[in-house]
Parts: structure tokens; sequence; C-alpha cells
């Protein structure tokens, strides 16, 4: 069965192409010698591709196409045969013109000789092989091998034997010296460099050594060294807070000096000063002044109150006396007037007036003196002997108005 | 030895700080109180107290007859010092406390306030946040010699009482022309403080109690009582006559209220005396020397001491004086500090003219640390100086020195020999006067609390008024 790919690839129209899967081929010989049922099959002959007559050999692109009819063509024919004439005689021209070497000389023959790298057997007999073909499972294609053909011919060798050039031993020697002593004297070179390289390495380990034990030595001293540093920066520091501390104690110190003594002054200014403002007091002076005096005063106040008390009752009593006096000479002078009728009562009634009024001016004068402790002030006035019995009697009762 | 018996150095720096922050009256003044109110917790009345920081607040007593101008002078002071105002009429007319309630019952029945009640009103009103912090003025209150013992002992005291004194006939007449604005109670007078606005005018109301009968009463009542009352404030009190325009009593007032009292503190005194040449500043340092025993340093002086003692410092300040140039500041300062840092001078004291002449040389004393705490100015005039310095004579045989107008000499012999110094010429003497007042004004800045002096009096007035500076407390800036 023959299977189609579909043509995938572009190309130009008009050309043919056919490509089939690989399909194995028919196996020209039966499988089996018997076989039973299997007259559909046409019997394939055996037969050799290479003899066989359908296969077409030579070029494909100018084949010799039998025409469908057995016939030939009489034009065909006559044209056929001319086509041949021409060919023929085209050939012979050719081989007229063809430049051929010149004919050998007398006694001479012409050979040919292959001159290529590998002389080739011709031979008319073709060489037939049988061969056997099996695909490998879809190995790639190794690259082909160079082409390489086989031998023909007789291999010829030739052999130089010993001694028949040159004396081996002979000619050895000088080379043999130089070469002995190149590689003694190289020997030795490298010999004494192993020594030098020991003596070398010697050396280094003794100088090692001591390098190490210095080493050793110098970092013992360091650390004492650095032990001393430590230890004196610790005594420094030591030192320098006890300084520090020093310093500090001795501004204390002097600081609660200055204090103490700028502070010295301080009670006795305090006390002085509250002495000043009159919080501090002397308690006895303190006391007269609020206690003792006032009760003095008031103790005056009192006794000139009752002395101005006294003196007005009496100013009242002799009033009353005076006034009963007056009513009874009035009375007394009101009768004489009756009988004998006169200016004298006038003058009579003046007189006792004015006496009256002397009497009681007297004792007012002497009550004035003591109205000066009357807290009103008022100066008194009279004109007539009533006004002035009014009026003692307002300072008398003005003056019950003090609280004793 | 042990470390509390040797001999300690005091650092100067620690009598400066008790100076420059008053420490002493500080201190003073806490004790004061911790007597007086006598806390249960000393240490925290000690903390608040001191966190208060109310001493230099005002705390004044305006005393004076009536119409000598207590309201007035009280409520300007108050305005100037940010205080506050306390009169009877404000204690009783408070209406927030129980006891001016019944104060004011008492009052308007015409009575006399008791006296316990008005100290208690007033103790009332100071223990005020604002009486604590701003200070207060007392206007007309103690008027009777008991409120003034009962606000005494109560440890209520001023630091200033300030006392209006005029004659009688001035007071009542000035009275009678009394006014008050009703709606601040500001008092008004008819020719002496009228005021300028025509609705204050308008407003103005004749106060109670201004005729000529009332006044008398009230001025006897007063003298009665204010002869009782001055001796209880002996030492703070000052007596402003009050005939005279508001302004000058208010401003006198002012000054005297602003300056503090002497105190007892130690004080080491650390002078400098700068004036032109021929102020009299050697004159002046030499008799507090004399006096107050404190050491008199003169740069000038020193310098020759230096070089004359042939010191490693003398021999630096040599060449300068061999080339008569000026020593340079630092050798000057290096001099000076080595003199002024020495024991006798922390101890006692001292007194230095003749530096600093420029700013420089101040700032340079500063950064020594030998600020200086009195700084006197002495101001005379040019030809003063010419004639002090001009006429200034020696006797080449006797050495005596003598001056042809304050010091003549006695005979002609010695007049006919007398010399002058060269550098007492006039020229001379007027380049350095030049030379002077050209830093005089930046060295007047440069120094706080500078006082000035004249000195063109005679030297012994001139050293009355540098004690009296030296001696009197600088005084304090009022912050407004």
């Amino acid at each position: 069965m023959t299977s189609t790919i579909a043509d995938s690839s572009p190309r130009p129209p008009g050309t043919y192409t056919f490509a089939s899967r690989p399909r194995p081929l028919n196996c020209q010989r039966r499988r089996y010698r018997d076989y039973y049922g299997s007259s559909d099959e046409e019997p394939i002959r055996y037969g050799n591709i290479m003899y066989d007559r359908r296969v077409i050999r030579g070029n494909t692109y100018a084949l010799h196409t039998y025409p469908p009819t057995s016939q030939p063509d009489p034009v065909e024919l006559q044209r056929q045969q001319e086509a041949k004439r021409k060919a023929l005689a085209r050939k012979r021209a050719r081989e007229h013109l063809r430049p051929r070497s010149p004919e050998p000389v007398e006694g001479r023959k012409h050979a040919d000789v292959q001159t290529e790298l590998y002389l080739e057997e011709l031979a008319d007999r073709i060489i037939e092989v049988d061969m056997e073909c099996q695909t490998d499972a879809f190995l790639d294609r190794p690259p082909s091998p160079l082409f390489i053909p086989a031998k023909t011919g007789r291999d010829v060798a030739t052999q130089i034997l010993e001694g028949e050039l040159f004396d081996f031993d002979i000619e050895v020697k000088p080379m043999l010296e130089v070469l002995v002593g190149k590689t003694i004297e190289q020997s030795l070179l490298e010999v004494m460099e192993e020594e030098e390289l020991a003596e070398l390495q010697m050396q280094q380990q003794q100088f090692e050594e001591l390098r190490n034990l210095e080493l050793a030595e110098v970092q013992r001293l360091e650390e004492q060294e650095r032990r001393h540093q430590e230890e004196k920066e610790h005594r420094r520091q030591q030192q320098l807070e006890v300084l520090h501390k020093q310093n500090e104690t001795s501004k204390k110190i002097a600081a609660r000096a200055y204090a103490k003594m700028y502070l010295a002054d301080l009670l006795p200014s305090v006390f002085s000063n509250l002495r000043d403002k009159g919080y501090f007091y002397d308690p006895v002076e303190r006391d007269i002044e609020v206690g003792f005096l006032p009760w003095l005063m008031h103790e005056v106040d009192k006794t000139i109150e009752y002395n101005m008390l006294g003196r007005i009752v009496l100013d009242m009593l002799i009033r009353e006396v005076v006034e009963t006096r007056l009513n009874m000479f009035e009375q007394l002078g009101a009768k004489q007037s009756e009988v004998l009728p006169d200016e004298n009562d006038k003058e009579r009634e003046e007189s006792l007036t004015t006496g009256a009024e002397q009497f009681i001016e007297g004792s007012q004068r002497s009550s004035q003196r003591d109205s000066q402790w009357d807290s009103q002030g008022g100066s008194l006035r009279y004109d007539s002997l009533d006004s002035a019995f009014t009026n003692q009697r307002e300072s008398f009762e003005r003056g019950a108005s003090f609280d004793p | 030895m042990d470390a509390t018996t040797a001999p300690h150095r005091i650092p100067v720096e620690m009598p400066r700080y008790g100076e420059h922050h008053h420490i002493f009256e500080m201190m003073q003044i806490m004790l004061q109180e911790l007597l007086i109110h006598q806390p249960k917790e000393p240490i925290q009345f000690m903390l608040e107290h001191l966190e208060r920081d109310n001493d230099m607040v005002p705390r004044i007593f305006i005393l004076g007859p009536p119409a000598s101008g207590k309201t007035t002078i009280a409520m300007w002071l108050c305005k100037h010092l940010n205080a506050s105002l306390i009169t009877a009429e404000n204690l009783i007319w408070n209406k927030l406390s129980g006891l001016a309630i019944k104060a004011l019952q008492i009052y308007e029945k015409e009575e006399a306030i008791p006296d316990f009640l008005l100290l208690k009103l007033l103790l009332e009103r100071m223990s005020k946040e604002e009486c604590i912090s701003k200070g207060w003025i007392l206007d007309g209150i103690p008027e009777t010699r008991e409120q003034a013992l009962m606000i005494q002992t109560s440890g209520i005291s001023p630091r200033h009482v300030v006392v209006l004194t005029a004659p009688d006939t001035v007071l009542i007449e000035r009275n009678l022309g009394k006014r008050i604005d009703p709606s601040n109670g500001e008092v008004y007078h008819t020719t002496f403080d009228w005021p300028s606005e025509p609705e204050v005018q308008n407003r103005l109301k004749v106060p109670l109690g201004i005729s000529e009968e009332e006044t008398v009463k009230r001025l006897m009542e007063y003298h009665r009582n204010i002869t009782r009352i001055l001796p209880s404030y002996p030492k703070i009190l000052k007596i402003i006559s009050s005939d005279q325009p508001c302004v000058d009593v208010f401003y006198q007032a002012l000054t005297y209220v602003q300056s503090q009292h002497r105190s007892n503190a130690p004080f080491t005194p650390k002078i400098l005396l700068c004036g032109p040449t021929g102020s009299g500043k050697s004159l002046q340092a030499a008799l507090l020397a004399q006096k107050y025993g404190i050491i008199n340093v003169c740069c000038g002086q020193l310098l020759k001491e230096c070089v004359a003692s042939n010191s490693r410092i003398g021999e630096l300040i040599q060449p300068y004086f061999q080339k008569k140039m000026q020593v340079p500041d630092q050798i000057i300062i290096k001099v000076l500090s080595s003199r002024l840092k020495k024991q006798d001078c922390i101890c006692y004291g001292w007194v230095l003219h003749g530096f600093p002449q420029d700013l420089d040389q101040a700032t340079l004393l500063n950064s020594a640390g030998l600020m200086p705490n009195r700084v006197f100015f002495l101001n005379v005039p040019y030809d003063s100086v010419i004639e002090r310095l001009t006429l200034r004579r020696t006797d080449p045989t006797t050495g005596e020195r003598y001056h042809l107008m304050y010091k003549p000499p006695p005979t002609m012999e010695i007049q006919e020999r007398l010399m002058q110094h060269p550098g007492d010429t006039e020229e001379k003497v007027k380049v350095k006067i030049d030379f002077f007042y050209r830093n005089s004004s930046l060295l007047e800045d440069f120094f706080d609390n500078v006082i000035y002096v004249n000195g063109d009096q005679d030297p012994y007035t001139v050293f009355e008024y540098i004690e009296s500076g030296i001696i009197m407390p600088l005084p304090t800036k009022v912050s407004q």
C-alpha cells in the first residue's frame, strides 16, 4: 500500500513530487511451501533485479518511451534513422578532430599507464558479489569512511643490517662520554644542591629555634610591660581619685566654713529685725500699754464722771432749793403787792431774780469747769433763768449717758 | 594632717555668688517667716517659700492726714509696681467674705469697726494669692497705735512706710476741692488734678465730709494718733512733704519704695574707681584704704613694682616701659589677677583704679573673674581737672608736693625753686582726658549699676558720697 504523505513544504506550482512511506517490499519468495488457499495472489517470480528489464537504467529525463501502439510511426521511424546517421557522422567528425598523442616511435609501443595515486586493476569481468543488506534500527548514517583503495601488489622492503653503516662502539664513545659526563655532572650538581638545601634547612631550623626563643622572651617581656602599664594606670587613677576627693572635700570644707562665716550674723540680725518690726515686743511694756493704761484711763474717766455727777446732783439740789425759795418769795411778794401797790415789787423781784441768778451763775460756773470732761464739749450759754435750768437739765441728761 | 584643719583657700566665686544672689537676705527672710509662722513641716514650708520667691515684692504702708493725697499716691504706686491696693473700704466692700459682710453691717450703723475684725479682714485679704505674689500697698491702715501693734504682732510687716505731711491749713483748703469719680473711686481735685475728659468731669461727685469742720476734726484725730504710730516703724519710715505737686511726691515715694534698706549681709568691697585723670581717684582710694582697711591697688603702681622687683613678669614689662609704649593687656591682667587673688585682697576687699581703660580691658577683667561689685564714675568738669593738675608743683630739695591753689608753699624761697612734672602740662593732660572720654561711654554701658559721683567737690564730701554708695545696697530693678 502506498501511503502518501501530505506535502507541506512550499514548492513552485507545476513540479511533481511524490513521497511515500517506506514499505516492505513484497517478498518474492513464498513463505510457506504449500499454502492452501493462496490462489488469490499471483505467483511472484524470483528474479535478479540487476537483469530485470523493467528497471530503468541510465538517465531518466530522456526516456525512450514506446508509443502506446506497438506499431511505430513511419515518420517517427524515418526521423529516428536520420537522427542515428547524424549522430554517427558527428562522432566520426569528433574523432577526426580529437587531439591525440603522437604515434609511437619505431620499435616502441605506447602503453597506458595509470598515473593516479593508487593503481587500479582494469578487468573486463565484472566482479559480482552477493551482498545482503539489513537495515539497522534507524541508526544514524555514519560518516562515510575515507576511501582507501585496497592494496594491490607486493610490498618490497630492504633492511640495513648491523655493522653495515658504522661501528657502534667507536662512534658511541664520545657521545657516551658527553652523555655520562653530563649526567654525572648534573647528578653531582643535584646532589650538591640537595646538600646545600639540607644545609640551608638546618640553618633555617636553628634560626627558627633561636627566633622562637627570642619571641617567647619578647612575649614575656611584653606581658610584663603590659602588666606594669596597667598597674601604673590603675595607680594613677587611684591617685587621681584620691586627689579629686581631696579637692572636693577641701572645697566642701571651704564652702562650709564660708557659709558658716557668712551666716554667722544671721540669727542675731533676724532677731533684731523682728524686734524692730515689732513682732518681738517687750511683754511688760506691751502689757502696760495695752492692758494697764487703758484701764487706768478708764478708771480716771469713771472717777471724773462720778465727780461731775456729784456736782450735777449738787447743782440740782441747789436749784430745787432756790426754786422753792423763789416761789416762796414770789408768793410773798404777790401778797405784799396786793396790800400796797408799789414799784418796789419790780425792784424786789429783780433783786430777787438777780440774786437768784448770781447764785445760780456761781453754781453753774463750777459745774462748767467740770463739764470739760463732757465729750460733747458744747459751749453753755444762758440768757435767762429758765434756759439756764433747762441747759443744766440737758447737761445732766447728757452726763447720765456715760456708762460707768 | 587632718583635711579639716588644713588651711583652705576659699575660692573667689563663693563670696561673689552670695553677694550677687543676696543669699544672706534670702536666709534672713526665710528664718523670719519660719519664726513667725512656726509650721509643723518646716522643710516643706521652706520649699514653698523659696518657690514663691516673693522677697522683693512691694510691701508698703502709706499713712498721712486726710487730703494729703494718700489715695492718689497709693493708686499710682499700685499701677506702677503692679501690686494690690488695700484700703479700709476695699476690705469692707468685699462681698465674698463673711467677715466683710459683718463689717459692712457695723459700718452702715455708722460705728467704728472693731480692731480685731479689721485685723481678721486684713489677714484674710493678705492670704490671697495676688497679695502674696504681687505684693500689697496699704492705704490709711493702721489709723491708731492699737491697730499698728495688732498688725505687728500678727506678723504683717511692711518693708517701706511712707508718711505724707503738710501744714494743716493747706490740707483744709485742699480738702474742699476734693472730688470723687464714683465709677472707679479715683480721687480728683478741682485745682490740682482735674481730669481732662469731659465725661469724667460730669461724673464727679462731691464726697461726704469735706467741710472745714469735718476736716479739722479729722486732722485733730490724725495728729493724736500719728505721733504714736510713727515710733513703731523706726527704720523703714520716710516722711515726704505732700505740699508739692503730685508728680514730685509720687516720684519721691517711688524712689524710696524701690530702694533697699541696709542689710547685715557680710560684704567684701570690690570697688572700681573710674574717672579722667585728675578726678581724685588715687586720693579717694587712699582714703578708703585707710578708713576701711581695704587694699589699694593702683594699676600703674603695680606694674612699676613688678619691674622694680625684677621678677619674670617684670622683665617682660620693662621693654614696654623703656619704649614708653602701652603694656599689652594680657600682661596687665596677669599681674592684676595675681595681686587681686592674694589672700589679703580676698579677705579685706580691694579698691582698683587706673584699669580698665577701654572695653577690651573690661572684658578681660570680667573673664578673669575679677568683676567689681561697686563701680564709681567720678565726674569732674574739664576746667577743674586742668586747674587741679596744671598747678601741681614739687619741691626738688625736700620732695614736698604743693599745689599753687589748694596747698601753696609757705615761703617765697620754696616757691622759686618749685618744679612742674612734665606730664602735668596742659597739652598732655588734655590728651589723657580725651583718651578717657573716648572710652568712657562704652565702659559705663559695660558695667551695670554704675554710681556717678560729682568729683568737683572737696575730697571729704566726695568720700562721703562714695561711702554711701558702698554701704547702701545696689538698687534693684523692679520688674514691670
